[in-house]
């Protein structure tokens, strides 16, 4: 073998090289480009999103303390007319609750106050625990829970306890307060759930 | 390193460095693979296109005869992307056929079919026959006119088997006329079952290649457990060869996805953007390109069993092929007169065949098709004598080219 | 495309042997003409939808295109005139092809005989009324004898077969105009990805060029070696 072919065959050696990873790379990419169809793919259809519409609810025929279940984007949507002795309940807990004044993104911020609503006598939320997504049940009932239960929800699944404005006690796995969904009142007795308020539908 | 540490840990524990060594270091591949030898890699390339994009589309599809056309529009319309992944999926199964037929034309032109090859011809035939049923069950899922139609006539085939025939057709559908009850099983089958078979038979035809070793187009014998001058390392040198040769059949492969999937009606055909109707048929109904060589050979008979006869010694020709060919040397290049004579009348009487099939039946076509099927069905029985009785040219010493 | 023309040659030959074949006519569609779309839209929602549906088209999403109200459009159409469906229109330019629909809204005659009181020269006896009749003007079949060639080595086009005998609404160019934009809203009707498939498809192509010379160049970086040793 001549010095001529060898030195021929570093140089190959080193182009080769650099083209091996020139190639890996462009290759790579464009591998984990393909891949991003195939993830978009699993996002909700249009179709889903289209039946995630706004939802419009009438309050007129919501009792005192009574609970109102709607489906909204398939989630069960709760309205509960709170009465002033239940609203009256919520200023106590401060020291018994992990996020008392809703600091973590868990609302609109219009819905960012003491009673994590519009208005006070009209609970809006999503009726999914933040555990691990159970529906909680609406426990009105004071002592009904434990001796100083003041009302609220509770989850059946680990037990999560939340009070009447859907905020989540310390001491139970669930980590974070109830979900309020965006709403807004088109009128005194009409809420629309799954719009901004103010926003134009 | 650590990554050294956890390749230790299962080199240990998996033979993973002497499989790559066996399969591809130190698989020796004749040096003079031409154009031909690509279609092999293509042809898996395109399996896997067709199992990742089949599986994304059985998660939107919905396998029922109220629901199927809708679902099929809605992964088109609303699912993200949908329409991108069913057009992989309907170009590769197209694209399937074109690979693997070029594939099994590279076959019978270097006579890779020859001993010690025999076997694994015949799994590569039970491939294409898996392919075909595979292609069937798939093409009656988006349960449009064709699909419905195509179905409906390729499961009539079985009513041509004497006496039993009548309920053999009912015990393929599962209904008395092909039904949601149909769909849904062919839905089964092309998910699941006929895939399995597939990727089984895929499995060992490569088994069988590396053991007996690839042909070349000299058709002579060469040592693939060694390095000579001959034979080359499979890995770099093909893997790369490869890997450039699929950038090309990508692009070719995209340019059809993105800019005319349908392929003026070839790959999608148009009379199947209308939902099934199974009190219609359209006017003109033809299989899809694959399959048309050996429709045409079906209709060119005029007598219902002998045509399903026909199609189906068609098709088991080639599986005997390996017994049929006396020839000294393997390779078209060494071969003689006669032969090559014969290699022509088959292309044109195949691509003939399945250019009738498409067009709807004329006379003339019908006694085209009947010199064509002459010519097809000459090419396998006369092969015995011609290729026998041929002077063929000395083999090379060595590989050439 | 030919695929259709044989189709049509084969309704010919066993329906209406009277008839000649007729060209289809170019409808030119673009895809990318949105203000077409949007007028084709609001034609098809105000006039083919007193008929036709387009199950797979997403109605809110018409009434957006064509700048309609959805509650005002007659998507609830449960009776027909004439006892038949009139097909679903969602897949119509897949099936038929742009020039044959273009074709088609073109070549209605005046015909007694029928029921609706109109034919078709490239669908004999169809069941579709005569709503156009009113944009396009009344439209008679000329006797074999008054037929012309008015192009050159082609069959007879539509127009070669019909003389329009009075004056619609619109005047030629104007349902010209309209039923291009018709066709062109069907057209995107069945494929309503076609535009983002297009752009993806150049950038796919581009990178795959890109790709090509690099693994163009690593296999000659390898099998130079080969060919060295086969010059010795």
């Amino acid at each position: 073998m001549t010095s001529k072919e060898n030195l021929e065959e570093k140089v190959d050696e080193e182009r080769r090289c650099f083209l091996r990873r020139a190639t890996a790379t462009v290759g790579g990419v464009g591998l984990a480009a393909s891949t991003l169809p195939f993830i978009s793919y699993w996002l909700p259809s249009t179709e889903t999103e289209a039946s995630g519409n706004p939802v419009q609810v009438d309050l007129t025929p919501l009792q005192p303390t009574q609970q109102l279940t709607i489906v909204w984007r398939g989630r069960p949507i709760w309205v509960i007319r709170r009465t002033p002795e239940m609203l009256a309940t919520l200023p106590k807990l401060n020291d018994d609750l992990r996020d008392p004044f809703s600091n973590e993104d868990q609302q609109p911020p219009y819905a960012k106050n003491l009673y994590r609503s519009i208005k006070p006598e009209f609970f809006v939320a999503v009726g999914i625990c933040t555990h691990l997504g159970c529906i909680p049940t609406y426990r009105p009932d004071v002592g009904g829970v434990s001796p100083s239960w003041l009302g609220g929800f509770y989850c059946p699944c680990h037990g999560s306890l939340y009070d009447l404005a859907g905020r989540v006690y310390k001491g139970v796995p669930a980590p974070k307060n109830l979900e309020i969904p965006p709403y807004d009142y088109l009128s005194d007795n009409m809420i629309i759930v799954g719009v901004d308020q103010g926003q134009k539908t | 390193m650590k990554k050294n540490k956890l390749f230790t840990w299962i080199t240990a524990r998996f033979p993973l460095n002497e499989f790559s060594a066996k399969h591809l270091t130190h698989y020796f591949a004749p040096r003079n693979f031409n154009f031909w030898y690509y279609f092999g890699s293509f042809s898996l390339l395109v399996l896997a296109i067709q199992i990742i994009t089949g599986i994304w589309l059985a998660m939107d599809y919905t396998p029922t005869a109220e629901g199927a056309f809708a679902s099929v529009q809605y992964i088109m319309r609303d699912v993200h992307y949908g329409w991108l992944i069913r057009f992989l999926h309907t170009t590769g199964a197209s694209a399937f056929f074109v690979v693997v037929y070029l594939h099994m034309y590279r076959g019978l032109i270097y006579g890779s079919y020859q001993k010690p090859r025999e076997l694994l011809w015949l799994i590569g035939m039970l491939i294409y026959v898996t392919l075909l049923l595979e292609a069937f069950t798939g093409y009656v899922l988006p349960w449009g006119q064709m699909s419905y139609w195509g179905a409906q006539v390729i499961t009539s085939f079985a009513s041509a088997i004497p006496w039993i025939g009548k309920y053999i057709v009912v015990w393929l559908r599962g209904d008395y006329v092909v039904s949601g009850v149909t769909l849904h099983r062919f839905f089964a089958l092309h998910v699941v079952g006929v895939p399995l078979v597939l990727l089984f038979l895929v499995f060992i035809h490569l088994v069988a290649l590396h053991y007996v070793g690839s042909n070349n187009p000299d058709g002579i014998n060469t040592d693939h457990s060694r390095a000579s001058d001959e034979t080359i390392p499979f890995h770099p040198f093909y893997t790369v060869k490869d890997l450039m040769g699929a950038v090309v059949f990508l692009i070719v492969f995209f340019s059809i996805v993105f800019f005319g999937p349908d392929m003026n009606g070839f790959f999608l055909e148009p009379e199947n953007y209308v939902p099934a109707n199974s009190l219609q048929t359209p006017e003109h109904i033809a299989p899809v390109w694959y399959m048309t060589p050996f429709y045409a050979i079906l209709r060119a008979i005029p007598n219902k069993f002998l045509g399903l006869a026909a199609m189906a010694a068609a098709i088991a020709l080639m599986f005997v092929m390996p017994w049929l060919d006396r020839s000294p040397v393997r390779s078209i290049r060494y071969k003689g007169m006669y032969s090559k004579m014969a290699i022509c009348v088959f292309v044109i009487s195949f691509v003939g065949l399945g250019y009738i099939g498409i067009e709807p039946v004329s006379e003339l076509r019908t006694v085209l098709a009947q010199f064509f099927a002459l010519g097809y069905f000459g090419f396998f029985l006369l092969m015995p004598f011609y290729t026998r009785f041929e002077t063929v040219k000395a083999l090379p010493e060595q590989l050439t080219g | 495309m030919k695929y259709f023309f044989i189709l049509i040659l084969f309704f010919f030959n066993t329906a209406w042997a009277a008839l000649p074949t007729v060209e289809l006519e170019k409808a030119h569609v673009n895809i990318h003409d949105k203000k077409s779309i949007e007028r084709g839209a609001k034609y098809f929602a105000t006039i083919c939808m007193a008929c036709h549906t387009m199950e797979y088209m997403r109605y809110d999403k018409i009434a957006h295109d064509a700048g309609v109200v959805y509650e005002r459009m007659p998507v609830q159409v449960t009776t027909w005139p004439f006892g038949v469906k009139p097909p679903d229109l969602s897949l119509e330019i897949n099936h038929r092809g742009a020039d044959w629909v273009y074709t088609y809204l073109h070549s209605f005659y005046t015909d007694p005989s029928r029921p609706t009181g109109v034919n078709n020269l490239i669908l004999p006896n169809t069941a579709m009324s005569g709503i156009l009749t009113s944009f396009q003007g009344v439209q008679i079949l000329l006797p074999e004898t008054e037929w012309h060639h008015s192009d050159f080595g082609s069959g007879y086009e539509w127009y070669d077969l019909l003389d329009l005998q009075s004056h619609g609404a619109m005047t030629p160019e104007q349902f010209d105009a309209m039923v291009s934009d018709v066709v062109n809203f069907l057209a995107y009707a069945s494929n309503p990805y076609q535009i983002e498939q297009e752009k993806m498809g150049v950038f796919v192509l581009i990178f795959l060029v890109l790709f090509f010379i690099l693994a163009f160049l690593l296999k000659q970086s390898y099998w130079r070696e080969i060919k060295r040793k086969q010059r010795k």
